[in-house]
């Protein structure tokens, strides 16, 4: 059983829905029994927050930079590795475990260049100047690190908490936490790039041992996302609604009351009906007024896709869903941050592709008061190397890299902590990437240690072990 | 002793030094499932059919409570059917049972489906599930394990010939070192490799993963045989039961010396053709790399895919058995892992399973002992064994009631919960081992019961309030079908089923989006008979890093970690599934085709089709409503559609 199954935020909405749902049942018998009982039936209802004063974010849309991007190229400057390029490492930066690269790899120092932005005058490379233009929303949180450093054990830390398959995502975490805004969309969402497969595949984002409820929706590319969502070929929207009505007839012939059981497979037909009739607006870009649509960069090159995607969570944030995972990267290394060989053309086409959208969406989220109940989280499952492998490239490195957060409460326009002088190690208020999971929880008001899963014997959570909230940008 | 805590804490203890046997408090040894099994004497009750009812009616008559009366012969045959075989009865096999009025219909039913061969097919997909068998190996590459197949059908067998469970456990721990010429028992021993595997290119931390392959082993020890969670002893000592952290390495050494081992089946002939073939491609594949390195950036997506174009042509492997053996060169030396760091090694441990199951003070092996594994087992299967029993037969309880005796199947511990019936328990696991551990002996027991029998009825208020979860047994549990009944219930109900048994393993087609999503084209060569698409479930692969999404949405398992209960949830992705999923079109296409051909009027079909996918005759008020919607619609194929969409198709009562 969960142990944090708690009742519908309003139960009255709830057997309202119920009630008055297509078909209309009779669910009188309902108002006299247990709460528990309705979150049975509709186990996505939303639930409250463990932390109602603390909770600032009611959606997350996690940006994630699949391979690993650069903090070196993005958001941290380090002059001194420009100076100690094509040298070994001295000696008291310490030591550091690369996936290829050996003791003997030099230094190599990065051809972009830095500006200050914003009020608050954060330094940002010029692979992403439009993300610059938000600074003053973000939140740079330079001292990140992971236990990891190779693809897959590292996404899934990154994802689930733990370096090995078979946790829960955070996202399945966090909706079995809050349950759902949207009865016609997925409350978990993921768009993976369609350039194609990443490492750590689909163990990274799924359920885990939590009920399938809790399972992401993986979106397709194209104009049709949502699996199963269309009717089968030759049957219209009418035929549809004769065959529901007949199911639903057939099936409550055998039903008896106070059956919640039962009454959940009911209640699901009347959620799949809605989502096919109402989702599908949702997914159509065409409705959006051309300037928007310019905003994300749609309709050219490099920044359709990615654009699309950005815009697409925005509506779905727009519409209750409570997280969304948009993926830049897919395939073979290259065609991710993985910038093994040659840092320079890898990072500057990854950069273009997402820039614009990245920085449209904050926008955007902004200007339709979005932003302060959306939280943004931007990063990949690792860093890149000081040192350079082959002449121009940069292998993986999870002891000190960036990632990003802005909105949902997050107090943008701070740097949180420091790498060293290379970029090789996190070295002030070093930030762990359970600390990450644990600042999302918070900003959505839930508690870390509540929000748990009996599984196996062991009470398991999102962050395993205690995990710290970045109190600095909140 | 504190002090020795507070060094290895911190990794600082000599490696060489040998880790003290740890003791036990009398508090600790005294949880019942470390106790011996007691002997309990059958409570004489009225109305008990069997021992399992006495013990089953005494509880309940200690709360007031009463059995449900028996379930209707019809609903009977239908919780049989898909209990022991997975699928739904035939019409005419529902026909005969209602018609036999011998004494003995029933029991004749039991024997039938028990000799079924589909007997196996389900309940050896209940043992893939608890030892989370995958044909992949997970993580970045998910590489195929060609010859994994051979071990699911070594499970089906076993549980088709009652292999009794003690030789079962034996072969699957230590096949390869009992008899290391059999193919059955190297197949078995296969087991030991059925974790997720993870490769990594580069500056691989081959300690690292070794380390991770031995802690698989060790777990699944704990959690499928034994029914303890010995794994969360191994950063530190378990934090409720009574298993240090030397517990779990000592448990872990007996594994020290297994590496993988691929037995070939094919000739020297082919094998030579085959690497013939292999290095062409290698050599194709060397010299694109070559081209690469120099090729102007704009040459290398084109040479990329190339190189992907080759990749795809290698041959696949040749067969072989998916086994084990010992290899004392690479053994591995055991230590004390502080926080399960491979890096921060603490003492040395030889072989002991857990020290709270022993008498105090009882000698470890030294870590070089030959036969390690078969002494584990020996020990785990002996019948004094106060868990591996107990463990078994709960699980079948579980799987015959949807709930065990101990609800929580893989954690007898603590944290686990208590049993509902220790009596029934104890009795069960002595009449299993004294059966000579015969699984079939114990489903017979139970299936004879009146408890097993009698209807799923919940309507009595007052026994509602008293055990609402059903814990004593006052009705039985109805269920939703688990994934793969779904699946091959629908292909029974349209005729279309395949049972042909065994072999490698099928590739149904799925979403290209999905597969494109996910992996290379060649991790989805899509099997090229279709009517082999038609098999059953337990025959499709089992790939870890991509799942078949209409088996993920009923909750089929994730094949990373032991499933030892598959949870049953409810929700919309379900309802799209069985309304616009192709599985259920095609399957309700093939189901009205059937109708039509097998019955001749509107009626003779809607009763055909009820009876072929609830197994009953539909209501008046169900023919009536669907004499309806056909004299509407006369689209027969919607109907066909709606009735995978019923309840009475989906649950089992």
């Amino acid at each position: 059983m969960p142990e944090h199954a708690r009742i519908t935020r309003n139960r009255r909405e709830f057997l309202c829905d119920a009630c008055c749902g297509f078909g209309g049942l009779a669910f009188a018998s309902m108002l006299a029994q247990e709460e528990l009982r309705a979150a049975a039936v509709h186990p996505l209802a939303p639930k409250p927050p463990h932390m109602p004063d603390k909770a600032k974010a009611k959606s997350v849309i996690f940006l994630f930079m699949a391979g690993g991007p650069s903090h070196i190229e993005t958001f941290d400057p380090k002059p001194l590795l420009n100076q100690l390029s094509g040298q070994k490492r001295p000696a008291e930066f310490g030591e550091a475990k690369y996936q290829f690269i050996a003791g003997d790899a030099k230094l190599l120092g990065t051809k972009r260049t830095f500006r200050k932005y914003g009020r608050s005058g954060i330094d940002v490379s010029d692979l992403l100047p439009r993300t610059a233009q938000c600074i003053d929303d973000i939140a740079v949180i330079r001292s990140c690190y992971g236990d990891m450093v190779v693809h897959s054990a590292a996404q899934y830390q990154l994802f689930t908490g733990r370096v090995i398959p078979g946790f829960p995502s955070m996202g399945a975490w966090v909706i079995y936490g809050l349950g759902s805004e949207s009865e016609s969309l997925p409350a978990y969402v993921v768009m993976p790039d369609p350039k194609g497969a990443l490492e750590a595949g689909q163990p990274m984002y799924t359920n885990g041992f939590l009920p399938a409820v809790y399972q992401p929706t993986m979106f397709r590319p194209g104009g049709k996302p949502v699996l199963n969502l269309d009717l089968p070929h030759g049957v219209s929207v009418n035929d549809r609604r004769q065959t529901l009505n007949l199911i639903r007839g057939l099936n409550q012939a055998t039903l008896q009351p106070g059956d919640t059981e039962l009454a959940a497979r009911l209640n699901a037909y009347d959620l799949a009906f809605k989502m096919q009739t109402e989702a599908p607006a949702v997914f159509d870009l065409a409705s959006e007024p051309a300037e928007t649509r310019e905003l994300y960069g749609i309709g050219k090159e490099p920044t359709n896709d990615y654009g699309r995607r950005c815009l697409l969570a925005r509506r779905l944030v727009e519409k209750g869903v409570r997280f969304t995972c948009v993926v830049s990267g897919g395939g073979p290394g290259n065609m991710q941050w993985d910038a093994h060989e040659d840092i320079e053309e890898n990072h500057l086409r990854m950069a273009a592709q997402t820039d614009q959208p990245i920085a449209a969406l904050l926008t955007d989220l902004k200007r339709r008061g979005l932003l302060d109940s959306t939280l943004v989280l931007w990063g990949g499952e690792f860093g890149r190397s000081p040192e350079s492998q082959g002449a121009t490239g940069r292998d993986h490195h999870n002891l000190g890299f960036t990632m990003w957060m802005a909105g949902g409460g997050i107090k943008g326009g701070q740097v949180v902590g420091a790498t060293d002088a290379i970029g090789l190690r996190a070295v002030d208020n070093p930030v762990h990437l359970r600390d990450i999971h644990t600042t999302v929880l918070r900003q959505l008001g839930l508690d870390q240690d509540a929000l748990s899963y009996l599984h196996q014997g062991r009470k398991e959570r999102l962050t395993e072990i205690q995990g710290k909230v970045i109190d600095q940008i909140v | 002793m504190w002090l020795a805590g507070l060094f290895a804490c911190f990794g600082l203890l000599a490696a060489d030094s040998v880790a003290p046997l740890p003791k036990y408090t009398p508090a600790e040894r005294r949880h019942w499932a470390f106790q011996k099994r007691a002997h309990p004497e059958v409570p004489v009750v009225a109305g008990a059919a069997n021992p399992v009812d006495a013990f089953v009616y005494a509880g309940l008559k200690k709360a007031g409570l009463h059995p449900s009366p028996a379930a209707s012969r019809a609903r009977l045959v239908r919780r049989l059917s898909f209990d022991l075989t997975g699928l739904p009865p035939t019409p005419a096999e529902v026909a005969a049972f209602t018609a036999d009025k011998s004494p003995d219909a029933y029991q004749k039913l039991v024997e039938r489906l028990l000799a079924s061969p589909r007997y196996g097919e389900r309940w050896g997909q209940h043992w893939l599930d608890i030892v989370r068998f995958a044909e992949t190996d997970g993580f970045e590459y998910d590489t195929h394990r060609r010859d994994a197949w051979r071990y699911r059908d070594y499970v089906i067998r076993a549980f088709n010939n009652d292999k009794p469970y003690d030789r079962f456990l034996m072969e699957q721990l230590a096949g390869d070192e009992i008899a290391p010429a059999e193919d059955e028992t190297l197949i078995a021993s296969g087991f030991n490799r059925l974790g997720p595997l993870r490769k990594n290119a580069g500056n691989q931390e081959v300690a690292s993963s070794r380390n991770e392959v031995l802690t698989e082993m060790t777990n699944i020890v704990g959690s499928a045989l034994l029914g303890v969670t010995l794994g969360c002893a191994r950063c530190h000592d378990h934090k409720f039961d009574p298993f240090r952290q030397s517990d779990y390495y000592r448990m872990q050494a007996y594994f020290a010396a297994v590496h993988d081992k691929d037995v070939p089946k094919a000739t020297a002939e082919e094998q030579s053709a085959w690497k013939a073939r292999s290095d062409l491609i290698d050599e194709e594949l060397k010299r694109i790399r070559a081209v690469m390195k120099d090729a102007p950036n704009a040459e290398k997506p084109a040479l990329e895919k190339k190189l992907a174009e080759v990749e795809e042509r290698k041959p696949e492997p040749l067969p072989a058995l998916f086994s084990v053996s010992d290899d004392p060169a690479r053994r591995s030396p055991v230590h004390l892992l502080a926080r399960g760091d491979y890096q921060n090694k603490g003492d040395r441990v030889g072989m002991r399973p857990p020290g709270v199951l022993l008498p105090d003070g009882a000698a470890e092996a030294a870590p070089d002992a030959p036969t390690p594994r078969a002494n584990l087992a020996r020990w785990v299967t002996d019948p004094e064994n106060p868990l591996t029993a107990r463990v078994m037969v709960n699980r079948i309880w579980h799987y015959h009631f949807g709930r065990g005796i101990v609800a929580t199947p893989n954690d007898f511990g603590r944290m686990g919960e208590r049993p509902s019936h220790p009596e029934l328990l104890d009795w069960l696991a002595n009449e299993f081992v004294a059966s000579g551990f015969s699984v079939k002996h114990i489903h017979r027991l139970i299936l004879a019961s009146n408890t097993y029998r009698q209807s799923s009825g919940a309507g009595d208020a007052a026994a509602i309030e008293k055990d609402p979860d059903n814990r004593l047994l006052w009705h039985f549990n109805r269920r939703r079908l688990d994934a793969e009944e779904i699946r091959d219930a629908m292909l029974a109900a349209s005729g279309k089923l395949n049972l042909a048994a065994g072999g490698p393993s099928v590739i149904v087609p799925i979403e290209k989006e999905l597969v494109d999503a996910l992996y290379k084209p060649s991790q989805w060569a899509v099997t090229p008979d279709p009517a082999e698409h038609n098999r059953r479930s337990v025959y499709l692969i089992a790939k870890r890093n991509l799942r078949l999404p209409s088996m993920e949405v009923f909750d089929a398992p994730d094949l990373l970690v032991s499933c030892p209960r598959r949870e049953s949830s409810t929700h919309a992705p379900q309802a799209l599934e069985l309304l616009n999923g192709a599985l259920a079109n095609q399957q309700a296409a093939a189901l009205a085709e059937r109708l039509e051909r097998e019955a001749h009027s509107a009626r003779q079909r809607v009763e055909l089709a009820y009876r072929l996918a609830t197994g009953r005759a539909p209501t008046s008020a169900e023919l009536r409503l669907a004499l309806n919607f056909l004299r509407q619609q006369a689209k027969l194929q919607q109907f066909a559609l709606a009735i995978f969409n019923l309840n009475a198709f989906l649950y089992v009562d």
